[in-house]
């Protein structure tokens, strides 16, 4: 047994060294499916990331009447932190709406002058709201229509921003359909390739095939060197790609930066945070794929 | 040895290439088999070694009854009937001593033992000195008999050499036919599938001929009587 598989070790070696330019160019084709699956991937994450960050911008305001309880604003912070729908509630006292209206408005003098006649802070209490989803936010909204709160409650920005909300929800659930359809489109045409790829790279060995089985060696014993042949071959498409994919995250990523407001563009996390991940699911489906392809591709020629 | 019994091959739709072939060869035979193009000779050789299957009849090798034999008993048969070919059929990215070793390593045989075997064979044969070259780079008479070599490395009982003189020049199918019949007094069965007048005649021994699918003549010194 040792030595069968000593042998069909060696045989696979040989097959890869004897046979260096079909190798290099079965490589060259597992490097081109595998990387047009990775730029898909890293197009995707740029794709969410930027989805992300447009999410991210989108907030409820909550603007009090300055006559309303300041027991009853933060009731009504609480009661909000506490939705599993809520992403940060932050609440703004009337001196600090106040503070911020002014640096906000300190180039408009009559306005500030308008603010000096008055005796008292005209301005409430504010409570500012991010979701973790833009679909969250009716919902949210439709909570604050309790009468416990609804009569302290001034006005809501979510009215103002309704459209641009649902602009921004309907752009992001596109785009990350599009994506997975994508990506789904691309590891299809790439399972496509790398078949046929091994196909026709054991068709060039047929008659090779042939030979060993008229010399009495077992199907096995002709499979197996091929099956770990095109397992190398896998091997080394997936470091090759891995390393072209390291460098050109490095490279790309620091030139996109200044679109995401010189933020992470997301292609670091998508790759290098879930590098172990996209390894074992590319190689391991690379390597399956390859295994299964050739098993059946060398089985043809093994008829006589 | 060799035992065929009322065997027919037909390939669809009704091309007939034996048509009820009852002949036996004995252990230590030499026999030639002769025929024109067309005449069965391939389709025989083929079915000796379980490459085709015949449509009737039944065939038998030392006593194994092969008529309907398992696709994984293919090899096992083919370890036991050395085989050379017209056109070498050799490994063309594997040099000459890993061409003959391999019809060792498939059968599972010591590493020591095939470092043993490999070396005489070659010997045999009068390559010892070439066995880290690359088929492409030996003559077609030394291809043939590294194939020889390779045949003769399970010590078979029967050696099936099919048209082994048609792609060499007068003198290496001298060589080879002298070859054959030295193997063939160390007690191998040897059947030769040939079209070659002058090997045939020159050898005198037991000579079948085919025509048409069927056997025309079997003669225990015969000569080529095909025109």
């Amino acid at each position: 047994m040792f030595t069968t598989i000593v042998r069909v070790l060696k045989a696979a070696f040989q097959n890869i060294i004897r046979n260096a330019w079909l190798g290099a160019a079965t490589v060259l084709v597992l490097i081109l499916a595998l990387a047009s699956v990775n730029v898909l991937v890293g197009v995707n994450a740029l794709l969410t990331r930027a989805v992300t960050i447009l999410e991210d911008k989108v907030d409820v305001t909550v603007f009090f009447k300055p006559t309303a309880n300041e027991a009853l604003v933060k009731q009504a912070r609480f009661f909000l932190g506490d939705l599993s729908q809520i992403n940060t509630v932050e609440l703004l006292p009337p001196d600090k709406a106040l503070e911020l209206f002014k640096e906000r408005h300190k180039n408009d003098k009559e306005i500030l002058d308008a603010l000096a006649e008055l005796d008292a802070n005209p301005l409430g209490a504010t409570i500012r709201v991010t979701a973790k989803n833009t679909s969250d936010y009716p919902f949210i909204i439709e909570t604050l229509k309790n009468p416990q709160f609804a009569d302290a409650i001034e006005s809501k920005s979510y009215d103002d921003h309704k459209a641009s909300i649902e602009r921004v929800q309907s752009l992001a659930d596109s785009a990350r359909l599009v994506g997975s359809v994508l990506i789904l489109v691309f590891v299809l045409i790439g399972i496509l390739i790398v078949y046929n790829t091994v196909r026709v790279a054991i068709y060039t060995q047929r008659e090779e095939i042939g030979i060993m089985r008229l010399v009495g060696a077992s199907s096995t014993f002709v499979r197996t060197p091929f099956v770990f042949q095109g397992f190398a071959l896998a091997a080394i498409a997936l470091l090759v790609t891995a390393g072209i994919v390291a460098v050109g995250v490095a490279w790309i990523e620091p030139g996109l930066r200044p679109l995401y407001d010189g933020g992470d563009p997301g292609l670091r996390e998508a790759f290098y945070g879930n590098g172990g991940q996209l390894a074992i699911l590319e190689g391991g489906g690379l390597m399956l794929l390859v295994g299964l392809t050739s098993w059946a591709a060398v089985g043809k020629y093994l008829k006589n | 040895m060799i035992k065929l019994t009322r065997v027919s091959k037909t390939y669809p739709p009704d091309v007939h290439g034996l048509k009820d072939i009852t002949l036996e060869i004995l252990p230590g035979e030499f026999v030639s088999i002769v025929g024109q193009s067309g005449a069965g000779k391939t389709t025989l050789a083929k079915l000796l070694i379980a490459q085709e299957r015949p449509t009737r009849g039944t065939i038998e090798i030392g006593g194994w009854d092969i008529t309907n034999i398992r696709s994984r008993e293919v090899p096992v048969l083919r370890r036991q009937i050395g085989v050379v070919f017209q056109d070498f059929k050799l490994l063309p990215k594997k040099t000459v001593f890993e061409n003959v070793s391999f019809a060792l390593e498939v059968a599972g045989e010591p590493t020591k033992r095939i470092n043993d075997i490999v070396p005489q064979v070659l010997r045999i044969v009068g390559l010892e000195e070439k066995g880290f070259r690359y088929p492409r780079q030996l003559s077609g008479g030394e291809q043939q008999r590294v194939v020889i070599a390779r045949s003769l490395v399970h010590r078979p009982k029967i050696l099936l050499a099919d048209e082994p003189t048609g792609n060499l020049d007068t003198l290496n199918a001298r060589d080879i036919i002298d070859l054959l019949q030295k193997i063939n007094a160390f007690g191998t069965t040897v059947v030769l599938v040939t079209h070659n007048r002058e090997v045939v005649n020159a050898l005198r021994k037991r000579v079948i001929t085919l025509a048409d699918g069927r056997v025309a003549s079997d003669q225990a010194h015969g000569k080529y009587l095909i025109s």
